[in-house]
């Protein structure tokens, strides 16, 4: 039996998606021997490495930018669904999600490809802007911030605040600010490349420590994996890790899943202070790039994700070990030119 | 005190301890496994420096005083 999955965030580069860990999680699974797996690979770029990583992606083809609009995105996947009758498609990438949510209903009736993906509501419940709404009904603390939606807001909320602080983009980036001067630069640096709002938020001292999970929906997790980040490169994308038994934090993540009725994958990112409490940071809407990690450890939330969405039976523990590392590391690949003349050009290989 | 938290570490006889709650890991020698594991049992503080004293060339100051420094040390790391 054939399934097919298409799976975006193939972009691993030193801002790494998601995309080829949710595929190499696929290809390592059980579902991988019960079914003749082709994954398909969906790209913004011609250079993402996952397009030429033939060993697990199949073939790939180039998207539209989301902010091209709706009707491109959907004429682009009705092209690559004609070729490829698509089954399932793994959303790994925030910019695409809207679009995403706007038209699963009309993907599923219209031609039966499934996604598990927040609604709109779950989508803006956990949005930066109103972390503290949700943290305070999953119990746990968040760092004090302050939205600004202009210059002025700005400068009032770094000094009432105070330094250091972080500055946060609507979406992407966040800066550390030593001083007034710093949060300045970096206030500068977010308004030309995301525009408003910008968030100032208290800098906690301690630990990172991350919760990657998958809701079903209608309140219950498929499974829940928490790591300590070890190292993380100049970006702030962590390199190495280890895996924790850490009760609070599985606890939060399990109640936000119930809170929010959460559908599709997610990473709860928190901070653990000297004094052991929990501060929420950030909920990222979908599996993020060391999904892999917690796969390979026993938990693979991809391949449950599609066993639900395909009606077979799937598993819900989230029985791992604790002091499993990641190690990340570089990898090159030898390629022709030809393979980058047909993505280029054709848009798909 | 509380040593509960002592419970829940993994620890080699290398000396390695891992933290699995915090993700944390320490080394120790095999002094500092020996409290771990004392404290663990619920020894006394007061009895494990004598167990010291009486498994090393030390003086009965030095073996408390070295208790004393590794609990302190372990209060810093938040094991107890």
């Amino acid at each position: 039996m054939h399934l097919t999955i298409a799976v975006s965030g193939i972009n691993a580069t030193d801002n790494p998606g998601p995309g080829t860990g949710i595929v190499r999680a696929l290809r390592e699974s059980a579902l991988a021997k019960e079914v003749e797996l082709r994954v398909i690979g969906l790209a913004y770029d011609s250079m993402e490495p996952g397009i030429y990583m033939h060993d697990i992606i199949d073939k790939s083809y180039l998207m539209p930018y989301p902010s091209t609009g709706r009707d491109s995105f959907i004429s682009r996947l009705e092209y690559i669904h004609e070729q490829e009758h698509l089954s399932v498609i793994i959303s790994a990438l925030d910019a695409e999600l809207p679009i995403f949510i706007d038209i699963a209903d009309m993907l599923k009736k219209r031609y039966d490809i499934r996604l598990l993906i927040p609604d709109r509501t779950m989508f803006q419940l956990r949005d930066k802007t109103r972390l503290k709404e949700l943290a305070d009904k999953i119990g746990i603390r968040v760092p004090g911030y302050t939205v600004c939606s202009s210059r002025g807001d700005f400068t009032k909320a770094v000094e009432s605040i105070g330094c250091p602080c972080m500055i946060k983009g609507p979406f992407y980036e966040a800066f550390k600010a030593y001083n007034a001067a710093e949060a300045d630069e970096h206030f500068h640096k977010i308004i030309n490349k995301w525009g408003y709002p910008v968030i100032v938020q208290a800098f906690i001292k301690g630990d990172e420590y991350n919760v990657i999970g998958c809701g079903d929906g209608k309140g219950s997790d498929l499974g829940l994996f928490a790591m300590r980040k070890m190292t993380v490169t100049g970006l702030g994308k962590v390199w190495n890790a280890v895996s924790i038994s850490n009760k609070p934090m599985l606890d939060a993540a399990r109640e936000m899943v119930k809170h929010l009725k959460w559908s599709g994958g997610f990473e709860l990112e928190a901070m653990i202070d000297v004094a052991g409490d929990i501060y929420l940071i950030e909920v990222n809407p979908r599996f993020p790039a060391w999904v892999y990690m917690a796969a390979a450890a026993g938990i693979n939330l991809p391949e449950r994700m599609v066993r639900l969405l395909t009606g077979r039976p799937f598993d819900t523990h989230s029985d791992y070990a604790s002091g499993k590392l990641m190690i990340r590391y570089t990898g090159e690949m030898l390629r022709d030119i030809s393979d980058f003349e047909k993505i280029a050009t054709a848009g798909e290989l | 005190m509380e040593f509960n938290r002592l419970k829940t570490l993994a620890i080699s006889d290398s000396g390695f301890i891992f933290d699995p709650t915090s993700g944390h890991s320490f080394t120790t020698n095999a002094t500092g496994i020996a409290i771990i594991s004392a404290l663990k049992t619920g020894t006394d503080p007061a009895d494990i420096a004598h167990t010291i004293l009486q498994k090393y060339e030390v003086s009965p100051d030095d073996a408390e005083r070295d208790v004393g420094d590794f609990l302190n040390c372990l209060q810093k790391l938040m094991l107890i």
